[in-house]
Parts: C-alpha cells; structure tokens; sequence
C-alpha cells in the first residue's frame, strides 16, 4: 500500500493532494482559533496550491521519460525537479509579505500567519512529492505542538519580565518624570528610543523604552496606568511582538 | 494516469485548444462560486488566472518539445507561481481597524493558477482534482469551519476614567472574569480641568461585551466604557 503510494498514479495524486489540505486544514485551525485573518480555509487552499505544484514536476518528468522520450533525446535533459517547488516558496513569500501589517504604534502584525503560510506550503510541498515520512510527522507535530499553544501565550506574555512601550509626552525634559515612575516600580530600564516631533505638527515626542521589571512587581497594567497617571505623558502603550 | 486523457496529452493543435478550453471552464467552476459570495475576484479573474496559467504551461512545453530548443519545460510554470504571489498580495486589502481581508481569495486565485498550469501541461489529473478540492474548501469547509472553530471573540474596550485605581480596578475584573488582556493602550485626555483618561483594552475571552460593559459603568471613578 504505502510503496503503491510512492508511486506516481492517480490514487496516489488523489491521496497526496487530500493530505496537503488536511496539513493545511491542521495547520490552519489554530490560527482560526484566533480568529486571525487567514482562516483554515487559506492554508488549505495554498496548501493544495503546493502540492499540485509538486505533482505536476513529477508529471513532467514522467511525461520526459515515457511519451515524450523523443524530443528528450533530441534537445536533451534541461529539466530540473526542484523548479516548481521553489517557486512555491518564493510565490507564499510574497502572498505572505501582503499580510504584514505595521501598526499606528510601530508594532509588527501578521508576521505568525505569514510564517505560518510559509510552512504550510512546505508540508503540502513534502507531501505532493510523496515524502510521506515528512509530511505526515510534521502534520502530527502541527497538530500537537500549534494549537494548545495559543491560549497560553497570552497568559505567558503578561508575566514576561521584559516589557517594551511606547510613550507620548510634552517635551523631552518629561523623560525624568517617566524614570522616576518606572524606578519606583523597581524596573530596571535597558534603552530609551527617542523620537522628537515638532510641536507645530501637532505630534508629541515619543520614546520606546525597553525595560525588565521587577521580580516581585511584574504587573504590565499597573506600571502603564502610573505612567499614564504623570500629567506630562500624552499617551502609554504596550508593544507586543 | 488515467488513460482516457493519454490521446490529449500530445502538442496537437486540437490539444492546445481542449486545454485552454478546459482551463477556461475550471476557472469559471472556482470563480463562480466566488462570485455568488460578491468577493473581489469574480469568475473573469479566476478565469483569466486559469487560462493564462494554461498557455504559460503549454508555451514551455511548446519551446521545448515543437521548437526544440534546450529549455526546463517547467520554467515558466514555475515563474507563472512565483508572480501570482504577487498579484495575490495586490488582492489583500488592510481595513482601517488594521485587519486583513481578501487573504483567502489571493490563495484561491494562486491555487486556481497552479490548476491553469496542470490543464496546459496536460496534467488533467491533477487539474480537475485539484479543482475539485478547491471548491470543497471554498464551500463545504467554509461552513464546517464555522460550525466547528468557536472563536474566543476578541474586542476593544474602550474606558474612560479619572483615576489609576479605577482601571486598575477593570483590568482586575477582566482577569476574574478569565479575559485575557491582549493589548492596553492609555491616553491622556485631560483638558484644562477635570482629569480624564481614556484606555484601549484589548479583550479575548468568552464574556459577552454588554455584560462587562454594563459591570463596569457602575463602578467607581469610570466615566464611560464602550466596546469599539
């Protein structure tokens, strides 16, 4: 069974291809848990996209090899296997590059749901080439691994010690103000990004600063409120990779 | 392979023609039924990524087995995917609220091109199964989908109040009510007079809005809450 399926036949074109969109359709539920922008339906459909891809090179060379032996013997072997796989990746690439957002407050979205259209396609490439013992591991370990993560990541990111925000203030001078506040929440600052704006174009200076709070005081919410609290400081906000 | 398709798979002109038509017809079948959802790309875009998807393929192979000339027969394919990426990424829109849509028809659109690429290549196997899978994604899992993810909604609250315990106080309840806070962003809008905050919290979890929002209007030092 499984060497039948090695082989190139419309059986195993039929099974590839439903493997391809059940990686993709695994890979893509937990994104959809989300409720992120591409929904398992994109993943499966790239998915498809990819493993088609592939099975149409194999197609290629068997077409070269059996009845289109005769130009092949007179212009001789050109054919390279891995073409269309690789212009696979470079096409989600760039499918992927559309989903990337940078925010208002310089905060990077939809890097996780280009990646993971990124290896999407990878898994439905394994399994359009009939690389089983990839395809199928990688889809057990997407299965296990991708999607009870989500729920914890949150909780896991609110108890970081490191921390990043941007801050809006009044003038430069405000940066004291800020320090003390943060201080007195015993963290410790590792860099201050500062960005001046002029006045006139109604932007206020901002900074990102980059610190790692205390052990015992690690509440994000708490520190953001204070800071907010300083009658200097315009706007607080919280960058979250 | 099958061997019904074996006659059609040489360069004949009656070939050529088969295959652009059939790739037309695909691409209609996937259109169509993105059409009737009114998205972006209807059928004529599906069919004009189809077909020239199959004259790309047919013309590599044309090069190659009819001129003669030295040539990867899977060149041109393999750019024909390659530039669909971008055409896809043309087709994602970013919404004001800083989310994306028409993800989903630029994977459509770059999977029904590979679909034109097996039909010119004489691959008809591998097109209309790939069609077939296609339009069950794009209509039996879209309702299975939605029946079976419950998404935890996600949404902005919008606070505005006059002192740091009070939204110390509603980041609090959040976290009893097992919200998980995805994002705060406060901003000082304090005039002349009264002190005046206005905090953006970003909420996942399974607590219905009006009921938090209904919680929080009556506590203490809260001027106003809203979901945006």
């Amino acid at each position: 069974m499984f060497a039948y399926l090695k082989e190139f036949n419309f059986v195993s074109v039929l099974f590839r291809l439903l493997l391809a969109m059940l990686g993709g359709g695994i890979m893509g539920f937990g994104r959809s848990k989300k409720a992120r922008s591409a929904g398992f339906r994109t993943y499966m459909l790239i998915s498809i996209g990819a493993a088609l891809s592939v099975l149409l090179t194999l197609y290629y060379y068997a077409m070269l090899h059996g009845p289109w032996q005769e130009a092949l013997a007179r212009v001789g072997e050109k054919f390279d296997a891995s073409r269309l796989g690789a212009a696979v990746i470079t096409g989600i690439g760039f499918l992927g590059a559309g989903t990337i957002i940078k925010s208002a407050h310089q905060q990077v979205n939809g890097l996780t749901t280009a990646t993971g259209m990124f290896a999407t396609v990878c898994i439905g490439i394994a399994a359009g080439c009939g690389f089983y013992e990839c395809a199928i591991p990688a889809i057990v370990i997407a299965a296990l691994v991708l999607n009870p993560m989500s729920p914890l990541e949150v909780e896991f990111k609110r108890k970081l010690r490191n921390i990043s925000m941007t801050v809006e203030f009044e003038s430069i001078e405000d940066i004291d103000k800020i320090n003390n506040v943060i201080k007195e929440h015993e963290a410790k600052v590792y860099d201050i990004d500062i960005e001046r704006f002029e006045k006139e174009k109604n932007k206020f200076p901002s900074a990102i600063f980059i610190l790692q709070m205390s052990k015992n005081n690690r509440s994000h919410s708490a520190m953001l409120s204070s800071i907010a609290e300083l009658p200097c400081v315009r706007s607080v906000h919280e960058l979250i990779a | 392979m099958l061997s019904i398709f074996d006659g059609l798979r040489d360069l004949s002109t009656w070939n050529v023609i088969i295959r652009l038509i059939a790739a037309a017809l695909l691409g209609t079948l996937i259109g169509l039924e993105r059409s009737a959802k009114n998205r972006t790309a209807g059928f004529r875009t599906h069919i004009l990524v189809c077909l020239g998807g199959a004259i790309a393929a047919v013309t590599g192979l044309y090069i190659y087995m009819v001129m003669e000339l030295p040539a990867d027969v899977s060149r041109i394919s393999g750019q024909v995917i390659t530039g669909l990426g971008f055409i896809g990424a043309g087709a994602i829109i970013v919404t004001k609220k800083m989310s994306i849509k028409g993800l989903t028809t630029a994977a459509g659109l770059w999977a029904t091109g590979i679909v034109g690429l097996a039909i010119g290549s004489g691959f008809y196997e591998g097109g209309i199964l790939g069609t077939a899978l296609i339009l069950l994604t794009q209509t039996v899992m879209a309702k299975f989908g939605s029946k079976m993810i419950k998404h935890d909604p996600q949404y902005k609250l919008e606070v505005r109040y006059e002192q740091k315990h009070a939204l110390d106080q509603v980041l609090r309840d959040c976290k009893d009510n097992r919200l998980a806070i995805v994002n705060l962003h406060i901003q000082n809008k304090t005039g002349p007079e009264d002190p005046d905050y206005e905090a953006v919290i970003e909420l996942r979890g399974n607590m219905r809005a009006d009921q938090l929002i209904a919680h929080i209007k009556t506590m203490e030092g809260i001027l106003d809450a809203y979901v945006v």
